[in-house]
């Protein structure tokens, strides 16, 4: 059963909704989700690195192995060496938080260069993008990285540099083509013709108007893919050591308890990582069908 | 598909396989670079290690002598490469090539399964979002399925195992079984491939992408005359909404599940290209770590390869661009 | 009437609903027409006037917003007899205020299943629809010959592919289509326009009909195309006789081939009757709309007459804001004060001024 209705009789023309109301709930749930866990993790990390935490995450106390939570103050309990997990959870975004950023603001800088670049300017260079896009696409982010491992060190900011170097075709395929098609709407021949200086065109027209929800999309997909790039890594044991926390090295170090039945250690980072990455997807999710006045069925 | 059709196909076809040749040569000219960027003398060992005998390789050296240029490098490393000499595993002392192929062919078996198993699911639901919306059947399914997604699988593969192991009462761990576990072997095999269908991220985005693509083709004029003569709307849509786009994410999701392979192979313990990576970087060695990335790049361009052909196929204006 | 009118339309409103306004947009609001057997009525009026949604609603082809929410439509076939809309009741409950619909409830849902089941069996069978993007409303992956025997074997008796192709092959002829045993096996993309328009009345055409709806079937065609589209359906009229609803904005594609009209606006008929008596010059007793419609025609007369083109006053109608009262009412150069309070105030309906001439303006009732 659907209901609609209509309040009055007489609509003016400039009526339209604001955005919170005329938005799909299920689109306004993803998105306060997601920003409710970008707190947290903004947070979170500005208590990690001034050291405001609960306990001190290297703090080993062996009266209470793998208490449950709520014992003695731990809120998330503690793991197999009676280290505080919530301290450690919030340390552990230390790890992936800057890099991640560094990764986004390199695939979003140059990437919107370039598609400003290729779209605005000339086309001349569509078939190199082109190119050089399917040669990044054709190696797994992973390959590459234990590639660049070899190479070089496993270096979280080096790695998080490459982790952004791929992401730069993509979001100049994504420019160029809303330029492309911002072109064949006329838009940009009525702005020049309207002689407004090409500064303006781009910078405010452009990206601002027309490319700021896929560039936020952009970001969000950037940092879940930051986050599960480098909890495998330090899973693999390629990130962060040991005892410094990371959430892929937790769960890898509590793998052998888990096996016993002890899931705690294991389980707890294993759900911060699900609900962080769940929440930058679901938040570009709703935040583009927002932005694009679509609805998220 | 008509005959007449074939040689323009051809035409189209021969095209991509000279992009993917390109391709493949870009690959590998990134991978040198990488190498040859990094600090040490990682290339000399790779040169090295396409002879075989301590006389050609002291010969090399002194060939070699002045460090010669990047490119006459490249070059005579690529050729080496082309016939098949991928140099020696610095850790194995193996040739590089055999060994590549062998962990390869295992991890396409993965990769392949898992991509079976992710249609499965993902497919139907996609489908019946599309045509019916979101409504108190889809949503759950589409919900349960984004977070069983996110879920790292490195931890899912932990929960299954344990499931299996327990539950089960099966304790084999390791790949090579004893006699006791022999029966449920067979079954311990599927589960790595379980995993990375259901984990790695990769059913969430094939139902999104396969519920936006039908989405958009129900609503296209075409399908507006099927229904208006009365004929099947299924049959004329599934070309454009479902086919093609399967094709398109496939293609596009092999990278993804290669690298979420890397770490399912950790966790199960199985012989393939991601565990060999593995361990490669984690000792340098340089020549397996090159031919994984180059044999992963081969993999996902044979990928794209055919779903190129499927849309040539199917769309009978490709054959003409 | 002597016979029953193979279709029968009586105060059809399909409504959208944007959600953005939270308002309902009343794109066909009390809807009647019908059309004789044999005959040809032409639907006349801009766009937006709710031209193609009515003809969409018949079909059941409304898939967004409430759509269908009221009304009958009846089609009485050599096979079929029933409205189209009969249980529509079952599905919707709707609330009125001060005249107008406020709320509507309906199970979406429940309505598709059903409309479904109801129009399988009339949909290409009974009623078939050409649309007004020929090029788009074809399957572009499958050859145009083959969706013309796709509808040849779902409605015909022919049911044999070799059949049906031979029986494509003369319709493909009959549309005036060259060389068919070549366009049978080639795909939209290669045709052009004018062809893809041939085509698509000849996949209507083929499932054998009763009725035949013609949605814009010239616009967006070049203007000589369009010409040798209209003398295309001409012939074919005189050929087959077919009972036609012709949708069009174009007057002189309506008046070459329909006997009756229907003048459209703002989602209502405005007048409805013999074509020779509306569209023709010098005839009296015509809407306000439609004589300044025709005065806005380009042609030598009018433009004699005045010595320039007179376009018609005003905004078209915003179908979201109905206003009370006449719709044409703000743009209507022929209220006289006798009127004017009931003109502005309260809306005529459709009445009979004469034999089969039907319209609704306070000018000709008292």
């Amino acid at each position: 059963m659907k209901k609609y209705y209509q309040i009055s009789g007489q609509i003016s023309e400039f009526s339209d909704l604001p955005f919170w109301k005329k938005a799909d709930v299920v689109d306004l749930v993803y998105v306060g989700y997601g920003l409710l866990i970008v707190a947290l993790v903004v947070v979170s990390y500005i208590l990690g690195s001034v050291n405001l935490l609960p306990r001190d995450p290297q703090d080993i106390d062996l009266q209470l192995i793998m208490a449950p939570p709520g014992t003695a103050g731990r809120l998330l309990g503690t793991d197999f060496m009676g280290r505080d997990i919530l301290s450690r959870l919030i340390v552990g975004i230390q790890a992936y938080f800057l890099p991640g950023l560094l990764a986004i603001l390199i695939a979003l800088c140059f990437g919107t260069g370039f598609g400003v670049l290729v779209g605005y300017r000339s086309e001349k260079f569509d078939t190199g993008i082109t190119y050089f896009t399917n040669l990044v696409d054709s190696f797994p982010r992973l390959v590459l990285i234990l590639l660049v491992i070899a190479a070089f060190k496993p270096d979280i900011y080096y790695i998080m540099l490459v982790v952004g170097l791929t992401n730069v075709p993509v979001v100049a395929s994504l420019v160029k083509g809303k330029i492309q098609f911002l072109k064949q709407k006329n838009f940009i021949e009525a702005d020049i013709a309207l002689g407004l200086p090409t500064r303006i065109i781009i910078f405010r027209h452009i990206l601002w108007h027309h490319c700021r929800s896929l560039l936020i999309i952009q970001a969000t997909l950037g940092m879940a893919e930051a986050i599960l790039i480098e909890t495998s890594l330090s899973y693999l044991g390629f990130g962060v050591q040991e005892p410094t926390p990371s959430w892929g090295n937790m769960v890898q170090s509590g793998a052998n308890y888990f096996m016993q039945g002890k899931f705690w250690p294991s389980t707890a980072p294993a759900l911060a990582i699900l609900f962080t990455i769940l929440a930058f997807h679901l938040l570009g999710d709703g935040l583009n069908n927002i932005l694009e006045d679509k609805r998220s069925t | 598909m008509k005959f007449s059709a074939i040689r323009p196909i051809a035409l189209v076809l021969s095209r991509e396989l000279v992009i993917t040749v390109l391709l493949l040569l870009g690959v590998s000219f990134v991978v040198f670079i990488i190498l040859f960027a990094s600090p040490g003398d990682p290339f000399s060992v790779l040169l090295e290690g396409q002879l075989s005998t301590a006389e050609a390789k002291a010969g090399l050296r002194d060939a070699m002598g002045v460090p010669r240029s990047w490119y006459v490098q490249y070059l005579a490393w690529l050729a080496g490469m082309l016939s098949g000499n991928f140099g020696t595993s610095i850790r194995m002392g193996l040739p590089v090539l055999p060994e590549v192929l062998r962990v390869g062919f295992s991890t396409l078996i993965l990769t392949i399964g898992s991509l079976i198993i992710t249609l499965l699911i993902a497919v139907p639901i996609a489908l019946y979002s599309a045509l019916r919306g979101t409504n108190k059947i889809s949503w759950p399914l589409t919900m349960s399925s984004y977070v069983i997604s996110a879920l790292p699988v490195f931890w899912l593969g932990y929960i299954v195992i344990y499931f299996f192991t327990h539950k089960l009462g099966l304790f084999p761990i390791a790949f090579g079984f004893s006699s006791a576990g022999q029966k449920y072997r067979w079954l311990y095999q599927l589960l790595p491939i379980f995993v990375l269908g259901v984990g790695n991220g990769t059913i969430s985005e094939v139902i999104r992408y396969l519920r936006q693509e039908m989405g958009r083709v129900m609503a296209e004029d075409y399908i507006r005359t099927a229904r208006a003569k009365g004929a099947s709307v299924w049959k004329h849509a599934f070309k454009e909404g479902l086919l093609i786009p399967v094709t398109e994410i496939i293609a596009s999701k092999i990278p993804f599940i290669l690298g979420g392979a890397v770490i399912v192979e950790q966790v199960f313990n199985w012989p393939g290209m991601g565990r060999m990576a593995w361990q490669a970087a984690q000792d340098r060695d340089y020549p397996v770590i090159m031919g994984i990335a180059i044999l992963a790049a081969f993999f996902v361009r044979m990928g794209s390869l055919f779903q190129r052909v499927v849309y040539v196929a199917l769309n009978p204006r490709a054959s003409k661009e | 009437m002597t016979t029953a009118p193979i279709l029968k339309i009586e105060d059809l409103r399909t409504y959208f609903y944007s959600r953005s306004k939270q308002a309902f947009i009343r794109s066909v609001d009390g809807v009647s027409l019908e059309i004789a057997k044999g005959e040809t009525l032409g639907v006349v009026g801009e766009s937006g006037s709710g031209k193609s949604v009515t003809a969409l609603s018949i079909l059941g082809l409304i898939s967004v917003g409430p759509g269908v929410i009221s009304g009958k439509i009846g089609f009485h076939s050599d096979r079929i007899q029933k409205d189209l809309l009969q249980d529509l009741g079952d599905f919707v409950k709707l609330t009125t205020r001060a005249g107008k619909v406020m709320e509507v409830t309906k199970d979406v849902v429940g309505w598709e299943r059903n409309t479904e089941r109801v129009m399988s069996k009339v949909r290409g069978k009974e009623i078939a629809m050409t649309f007004q993007n020929p090029k788009s409303s074809l399957n572009p992956f499958t050859s145009v010959g083959k969706q013309i025997t796709e509808a040849i074997r779902l409605h015909t008796a022919m049911k044999i592919e070799r059949e049906a192709k031979e029986r494509a092959l003369t319709w493909l002829d009959r549309v005036k289509i060259d060389s068919p045993r070549l366009r049978f096996d080639n795909y939209p993309y290669g045709l052009s326009g004018g062809m893809c328009q041939r085509a698509m009345i000849a996949v209507a055409l083929a499932s054998e009909p009763s009725l035949l709806i013609a949605d814009e079937p010239t616009t967006g065609l070049d203007a000589t195309i369009q010409s040798k589209i209209v003398d295309l359906l001409v012939e074919l009229k005189s050929e087959l006789g077919i009972t036609t609803m012709l949708i069009s904005h174009d007057i002189s594609i309506i008046s070459r081939l329909s006997e009756s009209v229907a003048v459209m606006y703002g989602g209502t008929v405005f007048e409805y009757g013999p074509a020779k008596h509306i569209l023709s010059a010098g005839f009296e007793s015509k809407h306000p709309y439609t004589s300044a419609l025709l005065a806005s025609i380009p042609s030598a007369q009018n433009i004699r007459e005045k010595g320039y083109l007179p376009a018609i006053e005003g905004d078209v109608l915003d179908t979201i804001n109905i206003p009370e009262g006449c719709r044409f009412y703000s743009r209507c150069n022929q209220v006289t004060e006798k009127i004017r309070e009931k003109c502005a105030r309260q809306e005529p309906d459709l009445r009979q001024i004469e034999s089969g001439h039907k319209v609704r303006c306070w000018l000709y009732f008292d």
